[in-house]
């Protein structure tokens, strides 16, 4: 699964301007009182391949502070994570880091 | 409700009439319409207006597949309940290979819940039913259902072997 049309976006002139594509973007996942904790771990390990203790960490990160930043990186890929973890239900957004 | 594993996955039995209703309700709250539920299950991603549009544009169409495919996949599984002998209650096999669409479907569906009676992260609590309206009670008993199958389905209840699933059919 991928954000479809990440290629079409750079000769979209509504798009912003190159320099935002290059800017690295934060994922963010949010805290729900629904989903289940090990169900978050899991879909941490599973989306990105972390080891089973950084995914409990991030987990607990999530649960105790509201939030966590789970990847860093070029905005397509970041898109395409975000994806994945709303694929899952987990409540995430995209920031872009500031310069 | 009981909980076997067998061969071919999870055999959920023993399931009462209300517990199917709610595991039937699973497709429709994914394909539902409601705002609330649409605001949680696709939720605004980007500050950004313009990055905004971009994401509704491009990552919500397949989102929004995937949901409906989902329900789909459950709705299917639902199809197969086998009825328990000498009684109004039911046998649900969730296949090894639908595991990973059924945590998502049942997580999509809890929230959806959730939005849908107005709880709160209060009436979450274990003594937040007490404070609950009659109809959030009703919510927040199928959101729990809904929660001990994701959690026979993520490995956190252990569950001992028990074969083919052939062996619990009784015709």
């Amino acid at each position: 699964m991928r954000v479809r049309g990440a290629t079409k976006e750079k000769s979209d002139t509504k798009s912003k301007p190159e320099t935002s594509l290059a800017l690295p973007w934060n994922v963010i996942v949010h805290d729900d009182p629904v989903t289940l904790m090990t169900y978050v771990s899991k879909v941490f390990v599973q989306v990105f391949g972390y080891s089973s203790e950084k995914a409990h960490r991030l987990m607990m990160e999530v649960h105790k502070q509201g939030r966590s930043i789970v990847w860093t990186g070029a905005r397509e890929q970041a898109e395409m994570y975000a994806q994945k973890l709303q694929a899952h239900h987990l409540l995430t957004t995209l920031e872009a880091v500031d310069a | 409700m009981w909980v076997a594993r067998v061969d071919e996955g999870y055999v959920f039995g023993d399931l009462s009439p209300a517990s199917v209703e709610t595991l039937k309700g699973v497709p429709m709250l994914l394909e539902s319409a409601d705002a609330r539920v649409r605001g949680r299950l696709l939720p605004d991603t980007c500050d950004d207006a313009v990055d905004e549009e971009h994401w509704r544009r491009h990552a919500v169409p397949e989102l929004e597949r995937l949901f409906l495919s989902r329900a789909q996949l459950v709705r299917r599984d639902l199809a197969t309940l086998r009825k328990m002998p000498k009684s109004e209650h039911k046998l649900l096999l969730i296949p090894d290979g639908h595991t990973s669409a059924w945590l998502a479907a049942l997580n999509g569906a809890r929230l959806a819940l959730y939005v849908m009676n107005d709880l709160t992260a209060e009436t979450m609590e274990p003594d937040g039913f007490v404070k609950a309206t009659p109809k959030q009670q009703e919510a927040l008993l199928r959101i729990h259902l809904l929660a001990e199958m994701q959690s026979v389905l993520l490995g956190d209840l252990e569950v001992e072997p028990s074969g083919p699933f052939d062996e619990f059919i009784i015709e």
